[in-house]
C-alpha cells in the first residue's frame, strides 16, 4: 500500500476515532441530562470506539514498519508506488486502482510464479523482499489473531492487560521515535499480542537495512508472504469500507444535527415571533389604557374645574342672600326702633323682645279671619243665589203644576160633555202620570231646599 | 429584536464574541473527547463510575450554556454589559439531573 494511502487512511481513522469519542461523550451527557444511566449502551458505545481505535492500530504498525524500511530505500518493499513516485511506465495498477485486465501483478495478487518484477524500476533484492514479508506478516496477523473487532468490553478482560503496557514499552522502544504512527503503538493491544515475532522482526530488518546481504540469500517468495500481504490489503480495502461507512455517518449525522439546528432555530424564530405578537398586542393594549385613562382624567378634570365653578356661584349667592337677609333684619330693626319710640318710653324699658313677633302673629292671624270671613260671605252669597234659582224653580213647578190641573179641570169638563170613554180614559193616565212627576219635582226641590239651609246653618255657626 | 438592548452592539463585541463561541466549540468538542475517552476506559475496566462522568458532563452542559448565551447575544445584538446582566440572572442554581 501507498505511503500516502497509508497515512490519508490514518488520518482518517483518527477524524473517525474522534468523531466516536466525542459521540460517546454526547451521549453521556445526554443521560447525564435526562438522569437516566445507561451501563450497556455506554459499554457499546465504547465498543465502537475501541474497535475504530484497534483499527487505527493496528494501521499504524504496518505503516510504521514498512515506512521505517522505506525510510531507507527509493521504493517500499512490496513493489508498490507511493506518492512520493510516479505512475510506472507499465502503468502498473495499485490498490487504488481497479485489477489490470493485462494480469500485471499489484500487490493485491500473488507474485507471478517466476518471481518475474512487475515495476520496471530497479529491482529490489529478493531476500529483502522475503524479508519485509515476513517482518509485516505477524503484524497484519496480530490484529486478525486478537480479534479486536468482533470483541466487545466483555472479551477484553480476557486479554492480559498488565501486559500490555510492558509489551508496548518494549515496542515502543523498539520502534523508531521518528514515525507519528510509532506513538501510538503503547496503548495498542496488538503490540501487546506479538511478542514472539519481535525476535524474527529484528532479524528480517537487519538485511533491509544492509542491501549489501541481499544476494546472498535465496528467494524464497512463497504462498504464505503473498497470502499476508493480501490480507493487508484486505485490511486496507475493510479500512476503506468502515472509512467510507463512517464517513457516511458522520455526513448524516452532520445532516441531522443541521436539521436538528435549523429546526430548533425555526421553533425558536416562531415562539420569538409569537412572543412578539404578544407583546406587541399587549403594548397596544396598554396604550389604549393609557388613552382612556388620560381622557377620563381630562373628563374628571373638566367636571371638577364645572363642580367648583358651581360652588363658587353657589357661595356667592349664599353671600349675596345672607346680605340681604342681614339688610333685612337690619331695616326691620330700623323699623321696630320707630315702632318702640311712638309707643312708648314704658315699652322700651320692658324692652319686650317678642313684641313684633306677637303682632305680626296677630296680624297674620286678623289676616287669616279677614279671608274666612270673605270666603264665608262668598258661599252665604252663592247659597242665597242657588236657594233663589230653586225657589224659583219650585214656583215655575207649582205653576206648572195649576196649569196642569187647570188643564185637568177642563179635561173633565170636555169629558162630560159627551167625549168618547176611551179619550177620558187617556187623559186621565196622563194627568196620573204628570201628578207623580209634580210630586217627584216637588219632593226633590224640597230637599234642595232644605240641604241649602242646613248649609247656610252650618256656615253660621 | 434586542428585547434587552439599552445601546448598540460595537463591532469589536460582535468579533469578540465570534471568537469566543469558536473557543467554546472547541472547548466543548475536546470535554467531549475526554468524556468519551473517560467512558471507554471505564468500559474496560468494567465499572462506570458515574461520579466522575456527571462531573465532566456538567462541564460540558457550562460550556453549551455559555455557548448558548453568546448565541443569543449575536443574535440579539446585546452588548458586553447586557450579556452580563443577563448571564448573572440566568446563573441562577439549577438541580442536578444526574444526581
Amino acid at each position: 500500500m501507498r505511503k500516502g494511502a497509508l497515512k490519508k487512511k490514518q488520518r482518517q481513522l483518527e477524524e473517525l476515532h474522534l468523531d466516536r469519542r466525542e459521540a460517546l461523550g454526547e451521549l453521556v451527557v445526554g443521560m447525564y441530562v435526562q438522569g437516566s444511566w445507561d451501563d450497556e449502551i455506554m459499554s457499546r458505545g465504547a465498543a465502537e470506539v475501541r474497535e475504530v481505535a484497534e483499527e487505527l492500530k493496528s494501521l499504524d504498525l504496518p505503516a510504521g514498519r514498512s515506512s521505517e524500511k522505506s525510510g531507507d530505500q527509493d521504493f517500499p518493499v512490496t513493489g508498490e508506488y507511493t506518492a512520493e513516485h510516479d505512475l510506472p511506465a507499465t502503468g502498473e495498477h495499485t490498490a487504488e486502482h481497479d485489477l489490470p485486465a493485462t494480469d500485471e501483478h499489484t500487490s493485491g495478487h500473488s507474485l507471478p510464479e517466476s518471481g518475474e518484477p512487475t515495476a520496471p524500476h530497479e529491482t529490489p533484492a529478493t531476500a529483502t523482499r522475503s524479508r519485509e514479508y515476513g517482518a509485516a506478516g505477524p503484524k497484519s496477523a496480530g490484529p486478525k489473531s486478537a480479534g479486536p473487532k468482533s470483541a466487545g468490553p466483555k472479551s477484553s478482560p480476557t486479554k492480559p492487560e498488565p501486559v500490555a503496557p510492558a509489551a508496548a514499552k518494549t515496542a515502543s522502544a523498539k520502534a523508531v521515535a521518528s514515525e507519528p504512527g510509532a506513538d501510538r503503538a503503547p496503548g495498542s493491544k496488538t503490540g501487546a499480542a506479538k511478542p514472539s515475532p519481535g525476535s524474527q522482526p529484528e532479524g528480517a530488518e537487519r538485511p533491509l537495512l544492509s542491501k549489501s546481504g541481499a544476494g546472498v540469500r535465496p528467494d524464497p517468495i512463497a504462498a504464505e508472504p503473498q497470502q499476508k500481504l493480501s490480507e493487508l490489503d484486505q485490511m486496507a480495502e475493510r479500512i476503506d469500507r468502515s472509512q467510507s461507512a463512517a464517513k457516511t455517518a458522520a455526513e448524516a449525522a452532520k445532516a441531522a444535527a443541521a436539521a436538528d439546528a435549523r429546526t430548533e432555530l425555526s421553533a425558536i424564530t416562531r415562539e420569538i415571533e409569537s412572543d412578539r405578537g404578544k407583546l406587541d398586542s399587549a403594548l397596544s393594549e396598554a396604550a389604549g389604557r393609557i388613552a382612556s385613562a388620560e381622557k377620563r382624567a381630562t373628563e374628571a378634570e373638566a367636571r371638577l374645574a364645572r363642580e367648583s365653578a358651581a360652588n363658587r356661584e353657589a357661595a356667592a349667592d349664599w353671600v349675596r342672600s345672607q346680605a340681604a337677609e342681614i339688610e333685612a333684619d337690619a331695616a326691620l330693626a330700623a323699623e321696630i326702633a320707630a315702632g318702640s319710640e311712638a309707643a312708648g318710653a314704658a315699652a322700651d324699658a320692658s324692652g319686650d323682645a317678642d313684641r313684633p313677633e306677637l303682632e305680626a302673629r296677630i296680624k297674620s292671624l286678623e289676616t287669616a279671619l279677614d279671608a274666612e270671613k270673605a270666603s264665608r260671605a262668598e258661599a252665604l252669597t252663592i247659597a242665597e243665589s242657588r236657594l233663589k234659582a230653586i225657589e224659583q224653580s219650585a214656583r215655575d213647578a207649582e205653576k206648572r203644576v195649576e196649569e196642569a190641573e187647570a188643564a185637568a179641570a177642563s179635561a173633565g169638563d170636555a169629558t162630560a160633555r159627551g167625549t168618547p170613554a176611551s179619550t177620558a180614559a187617556t187623559e186621565a193616565q196622563a194627568r196620573e202620570a204628570a201628578v207623580v212627576w209634580l210630586r217627584g219635582q216637588i219632593l226633590a226641590l224640597r230637599m234642595e231646599i232644605a240641604k241649602g239651609e242646613t248649609t247656610g246653618a252650618g256656615d253660621d255657626s | 429584536m434586542g428585547l434587552f438592548s439599552r445601546g448598540k452592539q460595537s463591532g469589536r463585541e460582535r468579533r469578540a464574541m465570534k471568537d469566543h463561541l469558536v473557543e467554546l466549540d472547541d472547548l466543548r468538542r475536546k470535554h467531549l473527547s475526554e468524556l468519551g475517552a473517560m467512558t471507554v476506559e471505564m468500559a474496560d475496566t468494567g465499572r462506570f463510575d458515574r461520579a466522575r462522568l456527571s462531573e465532566q458532563a456538567r462541564e460540558v452542559i457550562g460550556v453549551d450554556r455559555e455557548a448558548d448565551l453568546i448565541t443569543r447575544g449575536l443574535e440579539e445584538g446585546l452588548t458586553l454589559e447586557e450579556l452580563e446582566d443577563l448571564a448573572r440572572g440566568e446563573d441562577e442554581p439549577a438541580t442536578d439531573p444526574g444526581k
